[in-house]
């Protein structure tokens, strides 16, 4: 944990500085987080916003320290995953945008070492993210908080409330229709 | 297919390393607390609203039973039972009229 528990039953019973002292110890991570299942970085502090508010309206729902941290995991999942719904019209378009954002922020940044780490990662984020579009939104924040947050199946366990074998065999398809994607998109050799 | 396995292994970790967690703007707690106290204000308003409801239906109920009660006190048809109603409604020699038989002549002929 971050904070002590104390500090978060003081939030829980309204002392305003407690929130704030949970939110400024958890907002990078959860930043972090969102940044990497959301993949647009410019929405990212909306939709950590989000979160803590909806942290903030449901703290008095919480009953003991040990299910904090899965329950803020849970929030912020819910949270990204509300907020591709919402963006899967726009998937299209979605994409042209994040590169003419990428150029930009590449143009912006001196340097050619910085263009080409700019561009390395640009290429990285758009290859993960066009192989994960054959997967729902759902699998691929769950395929994500495993395979790049690192959640272990008894930390994903508590964060969705399903059994572990239940999310092994759901990890396991999404990874494999991912691999399908990846394997049809590279040249033969 | 395991080659790729390794592949995509590779790919979620460049993609961990190319997304860091990113910095919050300065004005990320005050656009915060502006949410919290427009999501109360809009929750106060909302709760507020549905008292006023409540209690106007609450009212309006009040006043139909006060209106209504003494009407259907003075109202004829309410005021038996259906046979009532038609004993009422059907006088003896209108019975009769009808083809209705008259039982206390009807005892006179037995006897």
């Amino acid at each position: 944990m971050l904070v002590e528990f104390e500090q978060i039953q003081k939030a829980r019973s309204g002392d305003d500085a407690a929130f704030n002292q949970v939110v400024l110890a958890y907002r990078k991570r959860i930043m972090g987080t969102i940044a990497r299942l959301i993949g647009r970085p410019e929405d990212v502090e909306d939709v950590a916003q989000e979160v803590f508010l909806r942290l903030y309206y449901s703290l008095d729902q919480l009953r003991t320290p040990e299910v904090f941290e899965p329950w803020l995991h849970r929030l912020t999942v819910n949270a990204s995953y509300d907020y591709l719904r919402k963006q899967r019209r726009r998937h299209e378009s979605r994409m042209a945008d994040l590169s003419e954002q990428q150029v930009m922020m590449a143009d912006a940044s001196a340097g050619g070492k910085a263009n080409d780490d700019q561009r390395h990662r640009t290429q990285v984020r758009e290859l993960l993210d066009s192989l994960m579009g054959s997967l729902s939104e759902e699998d691929q924040i769950l395929l994500k908080l495993k395979e790049v947050e690192g959640l272990s199946l008894k930390e994903l366990e508590k964060v969705y409330k399903v059994k572990e074998n239940a999310l092994k065999v759901r990890l396991f398809r999404a990874r494999q229709r991912v691999l399908r994607v990846f394997e049809s998109q590279s040249p033969k050799e | 297919m395991q080659d790729f396995d390794q592949k995509l292994d590779s790919l979620f970790a460049a993609y961990r390393e190319a997304i860091q967690d990113p910095d919050a703007s300065t004005d990320f707690m005050p656009k915060l607390w502006n949410r919290i106290e427009a999501k109360r204000n809009f929750v106060y308003r909302l709760k507020r609203m549905s008292q006023v409801a409540v209690a106007a239906a609450l009212a309006a109920c009040l006043l139909g039973g006060v209106l209504i009660t003494p009407l259907s006190q003075h109202s004829p048809q309410i005021a038996g039972t259906y046979v009532d109603v038609l004993a009422e409604a059907h006088a003896e020699d209108a019975v009769a009229a009808l083809g209705g038989v008259r039982i206390d002549l009807l005892d006179a002929d037995q006897q």
